[in-house]
């Protein structure tokens, strides 16, 4: 079944005449359908509001966009995708003939010298929701509080006890599978049953207990019982390639249909935002906007505005909106605007296999396409400085039968020998990958780049960043910890990367409109609004303080939940 | 373990799949597709396959390599997989691999002739495999032959990538996603072996 959304195209006959169209002034005009988006749409359709969201890029069909049922021989380039329109320096599963055609080739961008940045977008409607890891783990006070705690940058104007409540509800909403685990790290919340370990998480979880390092059922936004109409998984293994029955979260399957239901929804796609248009004061009147396309620009009136276009996007949009009022970007009187740009650090600490498993019947490891269990933060609990770095990283484990054998390359020569051994040692393949948070800097931002435009006329974002020191070291202890627990888990360690995946791997940058109590130092206020622009609101993980060691998704459906509610009220005092 | 197998979803798979995938390159050797357990479709008969890129010479060297990197032995091997169709297909499509497989073939039957004074096909398997063990094993490396090393890592590379993908690799494999999916998620026979010490040899994993 496919979900129930109302489609917004004006007819051909109209659609180059826009004096014909009729005027509209819609309440809400949201920018972007992925998590942030996704949950202001609902929220603000179901209260009432008449939306109009716009969509950069085309609406996916899950029964025909999603192809993770299909084997690999069973596409022309096994998968891969084709070489030569494939978008380079990408991870494999990204942009690949699984999930071709959902991702961004058209918007360009610059890096400063010196600066590499990877930076896949999903242009599709619903965003990365489509294709997402859906580790779900609620931030905490120690993520809150971290300054108080350690000294750096400052606190987030929320405290967990305020912000709890609507994890509640979120994780009620999308369904989260997992367990409570008491860690001091990782509040819990209400879960679903965990996925069961499999024989390669019995032995790591040994070998972490010998070492002091937790081995615990991640918190999967991934269906292990039927919840709210949504199937149960069926363990196929392909998740990160969408999911054509909707068994887990995403913003297509649990939150646009309920929008579109509401009759308050209209959803543009294939409109690339621009701009965000001011009235005199000022204020949010509405959205420029260009059909991907016949490249027309069209305008968009509302009485305000939600921008949700992910980190840098959003950042990109804004500081493109520039007016008399507003001559560095709209909401830009503190000049922080596109600043304090962070991302996770994302490496291989560890790879190699488990001898243990050798020969061994295979077993359908990849029931979730990737992590069933994660070895959540366990540094600097006690004492915020009792590590030689600040805060704390996540490892996720991940191995065993895998659709194809990367470890291939560990083991060397040609033949019927080397045959047999890439079976003998299929079941046994372990790596672990860390999860540590940049700490905000200076030197990390995002900018309009002064020249270069995209194809669509549309001023370029250029991007400042490089790993700062903090991370670096947690890194080096994550090998070290990796190595140590490898070992007493009996595993055979044959890999450790030297150096980070580049930056914008982890697709978790946060940052560049940041939320805090002084209009001077910070974009918005605590509920995301803009401290200059009332009515002008930003839904996605750069209104976060920091990236933390846990991912985004789960906190942008969250924050965006408070937000919108608090829209909502805005309105019914007549406020906006 | 608890496990089933969804019709719905072959049946998906299969309308989706059949009628375009026998036209794809890189499948003339096997009979396509939805060699689904219980269903045998008919063979299509092998065509005579046209290179995208290589050469006919160049083909029939790519394809013996390959043959020579994962034969057939108890289980069929990358000819038979039709390795050589798929690497002809992504070189094709990828102007940065193109120069790599170009010049390392002809520096393959450049060596050849130096060292046996004849091209690579006219050895004998013999000779082939003793010209190719110090390109693919460190303890045989020869000073001077790194580029015929960089070359055979990447013949090597692709004829994995094109025989783990093939049905018959992932069958070699026995890969147990997607042809199966599970009623609870699978989870670990062992119970009472954390450490898996003391596996049985080899048991059967049932997939009901």
């Amino acid at each position: 079944m496919i979900p129930n959304i109302v489609i917004f195209r004006p007819h051909p006959r109209f659609r180059n005449h826009k004096s014909l169209m009729p005027k509209q002034i819609y309440d809400v005009i949201v920018i972007g359908t992925g998590a942030g988006g996704g949950m202001a749409i609902k929220t603000l359709c179901e209260a009432g509001l008449k939306v109009c969201a716009l969509n950069s890029g085309r609406r996916l069909d899950p029964e025909k966009d999603f192809r993770n049922h299909r084997m690999s021989y069973e596409m022309k380039y096994r998968g891969f995708g084709d070489p030569k329109t494939r978008m380079k320096d990408t991870p494999g599963f990204l942009d690949s003939e699984y999930n071709q055609g959902a991702w961004e080739h058209d918007i360009a961008f610059t890096t400063a010298p010196g600066t590499r940045w990877m930076w896949p977008r999903c242009s599709a409607v619903g965003g990365k929701t489509n294709f997402w890891g859906r580790s779900s783990a609620r931030f905490g006070d120690i993520d809150f509080r971290a300054a108080t705690l350690d000294g750096y940058d400052v606190d987030w104007p929320v405290a967990y006890d305020e912000m709890a409540p609507y994890y509640t509800r979120v994780e009620k909403m999308i369904g989260v599978s997992s367990t409570v685990q008491n860690r001091p790290s990782n509040p819990d919340g209400v879960y679903l049953p965990p996925f069961n370990f499999r024989c390669l998480d019995m032995i790591l979880r040994h070998g972490c207990q010998k070492v002091g390092v937790p081995y615990l059922p991640d918190r999967l936004a991934q269906l292990t019982e039927d919840h709210n109409g949504h199937p149960a998984c069926h363990y196929c293994g392909d998740c990160t390639f969408g999911c054509e029955v909707g068994a887990f979260f995403s913003s297509p399957w649990f939150l646009l249909p309920a929008a579109g239901a509401s009759g308050n929804l209209e959803l543009k796609t294939n409109a690339i935002a621009k701009n965000i248009l001011v009235d005199d004061n000022g204020h949010a009147s509405g959205v420029a906007y260009l059909d991907r396309e016949s490249r027309q620009e069209y305008e968009i009136q509302g009485r305000a505005v939600v921008v949700a276009a992910s980190c840098i996007e959003s950042a990109r949009i804004m500081l493109n909106s520039k007016s008399r009022q507003w001559p560095t970007g709209i909401a830009n009187s503190s000049g922080q605007l596109g600043r304090n740009l962070c991302d996770h650090l994302y490496a291989t600490t560890a790879s190699g296999y488990l001898p243990q498993l050798l020969g061994q019947p295979n077993f359908p490891d990849n029931i979730t396409g990737n992590t069933i269990a994660w070895m959540p933060r366990w540094q600097n609990l006690e004492d915020a400085h009792e590590e030689k770095f600040i805060r704390g990283y996540s490892v996720y484990p991940d191995g065993g039968c895998a659709e194809f054998p990367w470890y291939y390359d560990k083991i060397e020569g040609f033949g019927s020998s080397c045959k047999q051994e890439i079976k003998r040692r299929y079941p046994t393949p372990v790596s672990f990958t860390i999860q540590a948070p940049t700490l905000p800097s200076s030197k990390n931002f995002v900018e309009i780049d002064p020249e270069a435009k995209d194809s669509f006329g549309i001023p370029q974002a250029r991007i400042h960043f490089e790993w700062g020191d903090n991370e670096l070291r947690m890194f080096q202890h994550g090998k070290q910890m990796s190595a140590d627990v490898f070992n007493s888990a009996g595993a055979v360690l044959e890999y450790a990367a030297d150096e980070p995946e580049m930056p914008g791997f982890s697709l978790h940058e946060t940052g560049t409109c940041r939320m805090g109590n002084d209009a001077t130092k910070f974009v918005t206020n605590r509920f995301g609004q803009t401290h200059d622009v009332p009515n002008l609101f930003v839904c996605d993980a750069s209104v976060f303080l920091n990236c933390t060691d846990k991912t985004t998704t789960l906190s942008i459906l969250a924050f965006t939940l408070r937000t919108n509610e608090y829209l909502v009220e805005q309105f019914r005092r007549a406020n906006l | 373990m608890a496990g089933q197998s969804i019709e719905r979803r072959e049946v998906l798979r299969i309308l989706a799949v059949a009628s375009a995938a026998a036209t794809f390159p890189g499948f003339s050797k096997w009979s396509f597709a939805c060699g689904h357990i219980g269903k045998k479709l008919a063979q299509i008969k092998p065509a005579v396959y046209q290179p995208l890129f290589f050469t006919s010479p160049e083909y029939a060297t790519i394809e013996r390599l390959t043959d020579i990197i994962i034969p057939a032995d108890d289980t069929p091997g990358a000819r038979e997989a039709g390795v050589a169709e798929f690497i002809d297909l992504m070189v094709s499509r990828d102007s940065n691999l193109q120069p790599d497989f170009r010049n390392g073939l002809r520096w393959l039957d450049m060596h050849s002739k130096k060292t046996s004074g004849q091209p690579f096909m006219k050895l004998n398997p013999g000779q082939q495999t003793a010209l190719l063990e110090p390109l693919a094993y460190k303890n045989k490396f020869r000073p001077g032959e790194e580029a015929g090393r960089k070359f055979f890592a990447r013949v090597r590379e692709y004829t994995m990538l094109g025989f783990y993908t093939s049905e018959i690799g992932l069958k070699e494999l026995d890969f147990p996603g997607l042809i199966h999916s599970y009623a609870v998620s699978p989870s670990c026979p062992h119970k009472d072996d954390p450490e898996h010490r003391h596996l049985p040899p080899a048991p059967a994993l049932s997939k009901s």
